[in-house]
């Protein structure tokens, strides 16, 4: 740099370029700046360039495919997060670090060109899910522990069940930083020498924009290829992000999350209560149908005993109808005589009658004949 | 409550419902019923006080992430 005598410093144009670029680093180390996308290409598959505009001008992006994490196209409202540089052919532009939809229809749009992609990929596929353990003893939990959604959970996980071994990792869940601090989380608990049995991920409710992170394609697909079993609940019930879709199981909310992890304990000792008043049913049941057939065999026995007293009867009725024919009072009553003597002429001989007595003399014997 | 302990309680539970399919099976006696209906009794009545009994421990992990550096 060269001094005139006006004390104007003469720059070359190179040094002068610098300077302008130290300057832009000491005014906006960082500078977050809101437009609409225009004339998005990406070449060679790495480097991304479009303009970023308003109704009262435009300035050119550049960045590289890799900082790309959300879909963007031409219309599409975006927040970048650059640096202000002044390239070596003197053009101005913003080298972006990142690059988020902002509005609801950007975001709307740029969730799903990413749920079309993903979905081909078949990240999000019924068969790629695994099924949680029914009763874990170790979870992770990667979330805000200020948030209320973590409250929510903690509060009901401990409400349904106890003896759980809960390893939280504290994380942003919203704003710029949030998908790459959940990134590391998840990284974290999948490096441990000990995996936890369910990887869970909770946030509670809040604005499209806030909720965006959770369709953070790196997170998305961090979420998809955890060695631990996943479990999303971010927002509310009509609350849709893609980190849920990438999840083994998707929970409606934080509580739904708690919900599903582990089970109610009130229940499960519903449950046992429940046994074990099937079981007494059981011994009654049983009681029941061993006095109801002793009932069956003393009914059977009395049946018997009647049968025997009756067939006895009708026995000594007849043997009585026998005897009555043999008596010889009977015989008499039907005019015949009974008479007692010798049967030779001259001798006495007794003749009883049904009604008399009689004594009478043998006057004449003679043999029958025939 | 160690994992060794928590896994008395799903085994008692697996025990609790062998004691049901024993009522349910064949070999199923009247004279045995009343022990093992004592024994399944206290066995609820076990896994009902270890439940009420059962505390989380949550720890929040101390590395941080809001860095890239190994902390």
């Amino acid at each position: 740099m060269e001094h005139q005598s006006s004390l104007n410093p003469i720059f070359s144009v190179s040094d002068f370029i610098a300077s302008v670029n130290q300057t832009f680093e000491y005014a906006y180390p960082v500078v977050d700046v809101v437009g609409e996308v225009m004339s998005f290409k990406v070449n060679q598959g790495k480097f991304v360039f479009f303009d970023l505009k308003d109704s009262g001008g435009s300035i050119g992006c550049f960045m590289t495919v890799w900082q790309l994490r959300t879909p963007i196209e031409d219309g599409m409202k975006v927040v970048v997060r650059a640096t202000a540089k002044l390239t070596q052919w003197g053009k101005f532009s913003l080298t972006v670090q990142s690059v988020r939809p902002s509005g609801a229809g950007s975001i709307k749009k740029s969730y799903e060109l990413l749920k079309q992609k993903l979905e081909r990929e078949g990240l999000f596929a019924p068969e790629r899910k695994r099924l949680l353990p029914q009763m874990p003893h170790h979870i992770a939990v990667v979330s805000s522990t200020a948030a209320a959604g973590y409250a929510d959970f903690v509060k009901i996980v401990g409400d349904r069940w106890g003896g759980l071994q809960i390893d939280v990792a504290h994380t942003q869940v919203q704003g710029q930083d949030a998908a790459d601090q959940m990134i590391r989380a998840i990284r974290y608990f999948n490096e441990q020498e000990t995996l936890a049995e369910v990887l869970v991920l909770v946030r509670g409710g809040g604005s499209a924009d806030d909720l965006s992170c959770f369709n953070d394609e790196r997170l998305v697909r961090e979420i998809a290829a955890s060695r631990i079993p996943t479990l999303v609940g971010v927002g509310h019930e009509v609350d849709e992000t893609l980190a849920e879709f990438a999840a083994d199981v998707r929970a409606a909310t934080p509580s739904n999350a708690a919900q599903i992890i582990v089970p109610d304990k009130r229940e499960i000792v519903a449950d046992t209560q429940h046994v074990v008043a099937l079981i007494a049913e059981k011994i009654y049941a049983r009681i029941d149908e061993i006095s109801a057939q002793v009932a069956v065999a003393l009914l059977g026995l009395g049946r018997l005993c009647v049968q025997n007293y009756e067939h006895t009867v009708e026995r000594v009725a007849a043997m009585g109808s026998v005897l009555s024919a043999y008596n010889p009072t009977a015989v008499l009553q039907r005019g015949y005589a009974i008479v007692r003597g010798a049967a030779t002429i001259g001798s006495q001989i007794t003749i009883t009658t049904y009604s008399n007595e009689i004594t009478a003399e043998v006057q004449h014997v003679e043999a029958r004949k025939g | 409550m160690s994992k060794q302990e928590k896994g008395n309680i799903n085994e008692k539970i697996a025990a609790l419902n062998e004691y049901l399919e024993w009522f349910n099976g064949d070999d199923f006696t009247l004279e045995q019923s009343i022990e093992k209906y004592n024994e399944a009794k206290k066995l609820a009545d076990e896994i009902q006080a270890n439940l009420a009994e059962l505390k989380n421990e949550i720890t929040v992990v101390e590395k941080r992430f809001d860095t890239d550096t190994e902390s």
